[in-house]
């Protein structure tokens, strides 16, 4: 292949040149096709996460005062039940965690079998997954969520010495 | 001649070739190093902030009433995600001056793609320490909660980008089209952190960014917070002002290949 460069010479030749390997003369060897896989596995990634994500939503995220009120908060579906532990109702035995949970007013029971994990203890809010069957919630997953406060440990004695107790008002879930 | 030549803004010299040069006097110089006396000095006040962070982080600071001893770990959680969207923010604030100013200056497209590598290696450690402090707090290393679920789509969309950006093609391809990546994948930041707010979601809402205005927060462990941005910041600048200077280095070596090739050539014609 003939052209002319910008020096004005008409003849000079301008068909790639190759070393012994294939690559190009001059020109570090690229790897295209790294990026294309590492696109390609992107987009697969994406494609699992709002997956996961959506199948995750299929169950309802409700507050225990919605159960049998909001759409979808109904007993006869699988939910994600969101309230409070409620001081002096945790029971473990055989395995089984027994205990109940509150939000802004309403309380339910929950059976767990197993013992959750995490930082679970009476007053903190946790969102259980499960199915409500004769009125009470059988979970098959405990998970802890922390509110957005963070206390000292020296502070909490001030606070047990005021007697606080338990807020399942819901502002902490 | 390679028309991707670029005055550089990191203060390289980039010399291109004379047409009328041979393989022999092709004249291209470059720094032998990434460093220079602002790397230095920015290094060593990474280095003093981040053992500033491991005091107050694993010492003076307090456990939590209902975290204990983890809520530790928020004084590299939070930094990092909180510079990773400075990352991505910056990304996208050198992709714009790319695109839109006359000079079209490669120099803003290689701060883009050095900010953006950046910003995922903290999106990373977000990822992998927030399932840490997920197992000790909630109990679970993950879940498709609405927050997780979101910055797992931000680091792949930027892991995305940087791969876009090494698809090949000349420079100033790479960076217009990773530049046009790089307006729209920052538009992610708002959805992820508003995320706890539009959905339900297990992940706590923010404390220090909240629309309230109230901060939540014990003041030893705002100070460990505050001081665990500071270091993180220092590292970011340190890492970038490395970074960018290796771009242009690379970006250098490419065209001094290609300039080689093309002086061989014309040696071939005019023999």
């Amino acid at each position: 292949m003939a052209g002319h460069d910008t020096a004005g010479n008409d003849d000079l030749d301008l068909t790639p040149r190759t070393n012994v390997d294939g690559t190009a003369v001059g020109r570090t060897p690229q790897r295209h096709w790294l990026p294309i896989v590492v696109l390609a596995l992107v987009v697969v990634a994406g494609g699992v996460i709002v997956t996961q994500f959506l199948r995750s939503a299929v169950d309802y995220y409700c507050n225990v005062d919605e159960v049998g009120v909001r759409d979808g908060c109904d007993a006869d579906r699988r939910i994600r039940l969101q309230g409070t532990v409620d001081e002096g109702s945790i029971d473990q035995r055989n395995g089984v965690t027994s205990f109940s949970i509150s939000f802004n007013g309403e309380t339910i029971p929950v059976v767990y079998d197993g013992e959750p994990g995490g930082i679970f203890k009476e007053c903190i809010p946790v969102v259980v997954h499960g199915v409500i069957e004769q009125g009470a919630l059988r979970g098959d997953r405990v998970e802890v969520k922390h509110s957005d406060e963070y206390v000292a440990v020296n502070d909490e004695r001030v606070a047990d010495a005021k007697d606080l107790g338990c807020d399942a008002s819901g502002s902490g879930a | 001649m390679n028309g991707d030549h670029d005055d550089d803004d990191t203060g390289n010299t980039m010399t291109t070739t004379d047409p009328a040069q041979t393989a022999d006097t092709v004249s291209i110089t470059a720094p032998r190093s990434t460093g220079t006396s602002a790397t230095r000095v920015v290094g060593v006040a990474a280095i003093v902030a981040m053992a500033w962070l491991v005091a107050f982080g694993l010492g003076f600071s307090p456990a939590d009433r209902d975290q204990e001893e983890a809520v530790r770990i928020l004084y590299v959680h939070v930094p990092t995600i909180w510079l990773a969207y400075l990352a991505f923010v910056v990304t996208a604030i050198a992709s714009a001056l790319y695109l839109f100013t006359s000079k079209q200056s490669l120099g803003w497209d290689r701060a883009a793609g050095a900010s953006a590598e950046i910003g995922v290696v903290f999106v990373a450690v977000t990822l992998v320490v927030g399932a840490l402090w997920g197992r000790l707090t909630w109990g679970v290393f993950w879940q498709w909660d609405a927050r997780l679920t979101t910055t797992a789509l931000l680091f792949v969309t930027y892991v995305g980008y940087l791969a876009v950006r090494r698809l090949g093609g000349s420079h100033r391809q790479r960076a217009r089209r990773s530049a046009v990546l790089g307006l729209i994948a920052v538009l992610e930041i708002p959805l992820v952190h508003w995320s706890v707010r539009l959905w339900r979601s297990l992940h706590q809402e923010a404390t220090v960014l909240d629309t309230d205005g109230d901060i939540d927060m014990d003041g030893l462990m705002l100070f460990s917070l505050f001081v665990g941005v500071i270091a993180f910041t220092l590292l970011y600048a340190w890492l970038m002002m490395h970074r960018v200077r290796a771009m242009a280095m690379e970006d250098l070596v490419e065209d001094r290949g290609l300039d080689a090739a093309l002086a061989a050539r014309r040696a071939e014609g005019g023999a």
